[in-house]
C-alpha cells in the first residue's frame, strides 16, 4: 500500500476549510458592494445609462495624393457628402425607408437592400444610403434633422483627378471592393462600401495611399444634441506619392497620340525612370467615382479599342523590323558575321523554295551590317535568321528582356512571346518550320511584344549592355540605385556596331530620318508590321484600315552619354518612318528643350 | 479501462453543477452577442460539449499515474508557449494563440492544468508543516516559468491568474514566519521594479485608472466606467434578458467574453445576480468539500489548487466589472465565452472528480 489513506493530512484539511472561509466572507462582501451599487445607487446609474446615448462618426482618412517629379497633383482628395441612415435612431425602419424615399427621391428598395447588408453592424453604425450629395440635399437633411434623427450627412473625402484623363492608364482606377475581395481580405481589412485602387498606381501602392480611418464616440442627449466626445481615434492618412513621370512629356505624348491608337513610352535611360507612359484611347477616373450612367459603362467596356488596356504593358505587338536589333547582335555575338559581312539584296530571295520579300521592291544592293540596319532591308536579315536559327535567336531575344515581364511597378503587365521549338510543340503541338525562323527574323510570325519591353531593350542598348529596371515610383531609385545596372552578358563593342546602324538610321537618311533632332545625336530604328499578307492587302483595297502596318519607332539619344529612350506605336499607322518616328522626333525635341531650360 | 464501481463513485453533483454554470453563460453570451456575425452561444455548445467528452476521457486514467507524468505534462506546456510566441497569431495585440483551421486554441490556459500536476505531485512528499526556503523557491519557479513566458506574449492577465495557484500551494504547505515575510519583500521588490521597467504604458493605466476613473474617460476608464453603469442600472430586477439597452456596452470588445457579468448584472438585476451566484456558490462548495474527500497528500493539493483557481479567477473577473479590480483580461470561469478556458476548466473539474472516485480504491 503507498500513501493510503493512512497518511496523517488533517493538518493541511484544517488550512483548506479556513481558506474557504475566507472566500465564503469575501462572497459575502461582494454581495454587500452588489447591493449597493445595485440597490442604493441604482438610481445614479440608471440616471447615467439613461443620458447617455452614443453615436459613432466615421473620420475618414484622406487617401494618399499623387503627384508627378516635379510635385505636379496628378490625383488628389475633394471633399464630398453622403448620407447615412443610423438605425438606433429609427422608431419603425420600414417608415424610415419610405420618408427618406420622399426626401432624396430614392427608390425605398434600394435604401432597404443597402441597410439590409450591414445588417450585423452595431446599430449606431451610420450605413451610407447615398453617395455624392448635392447642396440641396445636404441642406434639405440638415434642415429636417429633428423630424428625421435617423438620417444623418457624412462629409468624406472623395478622390478626384484634376486633369481628368491625363495619365490615366499611369494612374488607374477605383472601384468598390468586391464581396469576394473582402472574403479572401484582398485588401486587408477593408469592408463593404471602400473604394480600393483596382489598376494602375492606385491598385499597386493601395495600401501606402489608404490609410486608416478613425471614428469619433460621441455622447448624445436624448433630443440628439451633442453633448461630449468620449473617444476619438485620429484617422491616418495615406502616404502621398510622388512618380517618376514628367508631366511636361506626359502631355506632349497624349497630345500626340490624341485620336489615334497607340502607346508612347519615354525613359530615363541612366536610371530606368519612366518619364511620360501613354496609351490612347483612354479613359477617365473620375468616372469610376461618380458612378458610370449603364449607358456610360457599356460603351466603356463594349468599346472594341478598349479604352481601358494599358497599351504600353499589355499591348502585344510583333516588333516588325526593331527585332533586327536583336538579329544584328546575335549574329555579331555568334561571330557568324563580322560588321564588314555583307550581303546582296535584289528586292526578294528564294529560301527553302519559297519567296521572301524586302519591303524595298527595287533591292537594296549590296551591304554591310550597319547599312542594312539603316536600310531596314529583309533580305539581309533573312540570311541571318537562315543561318542562326530560332534556338540561338531566340536566346538573344531573352537577354535583350524579350518575352519575359519588366517588372515595373505596375500590376497586370503581359510577358510577350518568344517562340522556339519547345513552345511550339507544347502549345501549337507542331514541329518548329525553318520558314517560321525566317519570318521571326523581321519580327514577324508568333513573336510578341510590348511597347515597354521595346523601351526597356532601347535603354539597354543605350547602356551598351546594361539593364536598368523600369520604374514610376520616384522613391524606388535609392533602392534600385543600389543595384544599379545588371549587365545582360553582350559586348558592349558588338553593341556599338548596332548603334553605329541605329545612328545612320536616323541621321544619314534612313529609315528612321524622321527621328532626327539637330544637336541631339539620336539613335533609333522603325518598324511597320504586317497585319494580314500582300496578296490579301492587295484584295481588301486601300480603303480598309487592316492592310495598313502598326508603325513602330523606338531610339535613345545622345548617342554617346545616352539620357533618354523613346518608344512609340501606332496601330494601323503605316510605315514607322512615316508616322512613329516623328513622334519620338517631337518628344526628343520637347526633352531637349526641358533640359536646356530646367 | 474504467472499472464499473469507478464509475458509480463519479460525483455527478459536481457534474451537474458544471453544466448548469455553462448553460447560464451560453444564455448570457446569447444575450449579448446575438447581434454579430458569429454564433458564439453555438459555439459555446459545441465546447460545453468538447470540454465534457475530454472530461469523462480524462477520468479514465488514475490520477497517481497523471501525477507520475506531470513533468512532461509540464515540458510540452512550456515548448507550446515557446511555440506561441514565435508561431502564434495576434489577437488583440497578444501573441497567445495557435490559429487551427476551425478555432484557435491558446496554450497559456491548458498550462494551468500542468502546473497544479506538477505542484501537487511535488508536495505529495511533503510531509513537515511549514514550507523551507528552497522548497518554497521550487514552487515558485514551477509558476513563474510559464507566467513569465504568458507575460512576453504579452497577456499580464492570464500571467497573473497563475499566481492564485501558487497562493494556494503555499497556503496549503504552510507559511513560516520568516517566508511570510520574504514573499512580502520579495512582492514590494517585483512590483516596484515591475511598474518602472516592464509593465506596459497602456497596463499602467488601467492600474491608475482604477484609482482614479474620471481621468481617463476615453480609454480603460471608459470601459470600467460602462461597465459599472451596466450593472448599476439593472436594479432590483434587471432591464430583462436581451433587453440591456445600455446601448454603451456594445462598445465593450469583450462583452460576451470577460465582461459577461456586466450583462448578468444589467439584464437580470440584483435577485438574478444572487442566483447566478448562487448556483456558482454551490459549485465552488462542492469543490472545496471535496478536499475532504481525499485519500491522500496529493489528492488533497489537486481538489484545493483547483478549487482555489476557479474561486480566484471569478473573483478577479467580477471585481473587475464592477470597478475593484484593473481590467486584466481574465475571463469568468464557465460563465465567459471561450474554447480554451472552458476546456481548462472542465479538465480541472475532472481532477477534482478523478480523486473523489479513486479514494475508496487500493492499490
Amino acid at each position: 500500500m503507498r500513501n493510503g489513506i493512512y497518511e496523517d493530512i488533517s493538518l493541511i484539511l484544517r488550512r483548506a476549510r479556513m481558506s474557504f472561509l475566507v472566500v465564503g466572507v469575501a462572497l459575502l462582501l461582494l454581495v454587500l458592494y452588489l447591493w449597493k451599487m445595485q440597490i442604493l445607487d441604482y438610481k445614479k446609474y440608471w440616471e447615467m445609462s439613461e443620458a447617455n446615448r452614443i453615436r459613432e462618426v466615421i473620420l475618414p482618412p484622406q487617401r494618399g495624393l499623387i503627384k508627378d517629379r516635379r510635385g505636379k497633383v496628378l490625383a488628389t482628395n475633394i471633399a464630398a457628402f453622403q448620407a447615412a441612415v443610423v438605425r438606433e435612431e429609427s422608431l419603425n425602419l420600414e417608415d424610415s425607408y419610405l420618408q427618406i424615399t420622399e426626401l432624396l427621391e430614392m427608390d425605398a428598395e434600394v435604401i432597404r437592400e443597402r441597410v439590409e447588408k450591414y445588417r450585423s453592424f452595431p446599430v449606431f453604425h451610420p450605413i451610407i444610403i447615398k453617395d455624392n450629395l448635392d447642396d440641396e440635399e445636404v441642406a434639405k437633411i440638415e434642415s429636417r434633422r429633428r423630424e428625421f434623427p435617423e438620417l444623418i450627412v457624412q462629409a468624406k473625402p472623395k478622390r478626384s483627378y484634376p486633369n481628368a484623363t491625363f495619365a490615366a492608364h499611369v494612374l488607374g482606377y477605383l472601384q468598390e471592393i468586391s464581396p469576394q475581395e473582402i472574403r479572401q481580405g484582398t485588401f486587408g481589412g477593408r469592408g463593404l462600401g471602400d473604394l480600393v485602387g483596382r489598376t494602375g498606381i492606385e491598385r499597386e501602392y493601395d495600401s501606402e495611399l489608404v490609410g486608416a480611418s478613425g471614428r469619433d464616440l460621441e455622447i448624445v442627449e436624448s433630443t440628439g444634441r451633442y453633448k461630449e466626445t468620449i473617444l476619438r481615434e485620429v484617422p491616418v492618412d495615406g502616404v502621398d506619392i510622388q512618380l517618376t513621370l514628367d508631366s511636361r512629356l506626359q502631355a506632349k505624348a497624349e497630345e500626340i497620340l490624341e485620336g489615334r491608337e497607340g502607346a508612347v513610352v519615354v525613359m530615363d535611360t541612366r536610371n530606368g525612370q519612366v518619364l511620360a507612359l501613354a496609351s490612347f484611347p483612354t479613359f477617365d477616373p473620375n468616372k469610376f467615382i461618380n458612378r458610370f450612367t449603364p449607358e456610360e459603362w457599356m460603351d466603356l467596356i463594349n468599346n472594341p479599342s478598349h479604352p481601358l488596356e494599358n497599351r504600353a504593358m499589355r499591348g502585344l505587338y510583333s516588333p516588325g523590323s526593331i527585332f533586327k536589333l536583336v538579329m544584328a547582335l546575335a549574329a555579331l555575338e555568334t561571330n557568324l558575321i563580322t560588321e564588314h559581312t555583307s550581303y546582296y539584296c535584289s528586292g526578294s530571295i528564294r529560301i527553302y523554295n519559297h519567296p521572301f520579300h524586302c519591303w524595298f521592291a527595287g533591292g537594296h544592293g549590296q551591304m554591310d551590317l550597319p547599312q542594312a540596319i539603316r536600310n531596314s532591308c529583309n533580305i539581309y536579315f533573312y540570311q541571318l535568321g537562315k543561318q542562326l536559327g530560332i534556338e540561338t535567336i531566340a536566346e538573344y531575344a531573352r537577354k535583350l528582356g524579350l518575352g519575359e515581364l519588366t517588372s515595373i511597378d505596375l500590376k497586370g503587365e503581359y510577358a510577350g512571346l518568344v517562340p522556339d521549338r519547345d513552345w511550339k510543340r507544347r502549345v501549337r503541338n507542331a514541329p518548329w518550320y525553318p520558314g517560321e525562323t525566317i519570318s521571326v527574323s523581321i519580327g514577324q510570325g508568333p513573336l510578341l511584344v510590348t511597347p515597354l519591353q521595346i523601351a526597356t531593350m532601347t535603354a539597354t542598348l543605350a547602356n551598351r549592355g546594361n539593364r536598368v529596371q523600369p520604374h514610376l515610383l520616384l522613391e524606388e531609385d535609392e533602392r534600385l540605385s543600389l543595384q544599379s545596372s545588371t549587365g545582360i552578358g553582350v559586348s558592349s563593342a558588338n553593341i556599338e556596331k548596332v548603334i553605329q546602324g541605329m545612328w545612320m538610321s536616323v541621321n544619314e537618311a534612313g529609315a528612321a530620318r524622321a527621328a532626327r533632332v539637330v544637336g541631339m545625336d539620336v539613335c533609333g530604328t522603325t518598324g511597320s508590321t504586317q497585319l494580314v499578307s500582300r496578296k490579301t492587302a492587295e484584295k481588301l483595297g486601300e480603303s480598309r484600315r487592316e492592310t495598313k502596318t502598326h508603325s513602330w519607332f523606338t531610339g535613345f539619344a545622345p548617342r554617346t552619354d545616352s539620357r533618354v529612350a523613346v518608344t512609340v506605336i501606332v496601330e494601323y499607322g503605316g510605315m514607322g518612318g512615316a508616322t512613329a518616328a516623328p513622334v519620338a522626333r517631337e518628344l526628343f525635341r520637347l526633352y531637349q528643350e526641358l533640359l536646356n531650360h530646367d | 479501462m474504467i472499472d464499473r464501481t469507478l464509475l458509480r463513485h463519479i460525483d455527478w453533483i459536481l457534474v451537474f453543477l458544471l453544466l448548469l454554470n455553462s448553460l447560464i453563460g451560453v444564455a448570457f453570451i446569447y444575450s449579448s452577442s446575438h447581434y454579430l456575425p458569429g454564433n458564439y452561444h453555438m459555439r459555446q455548445l459545441f465546447w460545453i460539449g468538447v470540454s465534457l467528452i475530454a472530461l469523462f476521457l480524462f477520468l479514465s486514467i488514475d490520477y497517481h499515474h497523471l501525477l507520475a507524468l506531470s513533468p512532461y505534462f509540464y515540458g510540452v506546456c512550456l515548448l507550446l508557449l515557446v511555440g506561441v510566441l514565435v508561431f502564434g497569431s495576434i489577437v488583440s495585440g497578444a501573441k497567445s494563440w495557435f490559429r487551427l483551421p476551425f478555432f484557435q486554441i491558446q496554450p497559456s490556459e491548458i498550462t494551468k492544468i500542468a502546473v497544479i500536476l506538477v505542484l501537487a505531485s511535488f508536495f505529495s512528499k511533503f510531509r513537515r508543516n511549514t514550507l523551507s526556503f528552497v522548497e518554497g523557491m521550487m514552487s515558485a519557479g514551477i509558476v513563474l516559468l510559464p507566467a513569465a513566458l504568458v507575460t512576453m506574449q504579452p497577456d499580464l492577465g492570464t500571467a497573473l491568474s497563475y499566481m492564485p495557484i501558487l497562493l494556494a500551494t503555499m497556503l496549503l504547505a504552510g507559511l513560516g514566519r520568516r517566508m511570510v515575510i520574504l514573499i512580502l519583500a520579495v512582492s514590494l521588490i517585483l512590483g516596484v521594479v515591475g511598474w518602472n521597467f516592464m509593465l506596459k504604458d497602456y497596463q499602467k493605466q488601467r492600474i491608475t485608472t482604477l484609482l482614479y476613473p474620471d481621468q481617463d474617460p476615453l480609454g480603460s476608464g471608459y470601459q470600467i466606467m460602462q461597465s459599472k453603469i451596466a450593472v448599476g442600472s439593472g436594479g432590483l430586477f434587471g432591464k430583462g434578458f436581451k433587453k440591456g439597452t445600455q446601448s454603451q456596452l456594445r462598445f465593450l470588445p469583450a462583452r460576451h467574453t470577460d465582461f459577461v457579468f456586466s450583462v448578468i448584472g444589467e439584464e437580470v438585476g440584483f435577485t438574478g445576480i444572487i442566483l447566478v451566484l448562487g448556483a456558482y456558490f454551490l459549485l465552488l462548495l462542492r469543490l472545496f468539500q471535496s478536499v475532504e474527500k481525499s485519500r491522500d497528500r496529493a489528492g488533497v493539493y489537486l481538489c484545493f489548487l483547483v478549487a482555489f483557481l476557479i474561486t480566484s479567477q471569478a473573483f478577479i473577473n467580477i471585481l473587475m466589472t464592477v470597478g475593484l479590480f484593473p481590467v486584466a483580461g481574465i475571463p469568468l470561469p464557465l460563465l465567459s465565452y471561450g474554447g480554451s478556458s472552458l476546456l481548462t476548466n472542465y479538465l480541472a473539474v475532472s481532477l477534482v472528480i478523478n480523486v473523489k472516485m479513486r479514494r475508496f480504491v487500493n492499490i
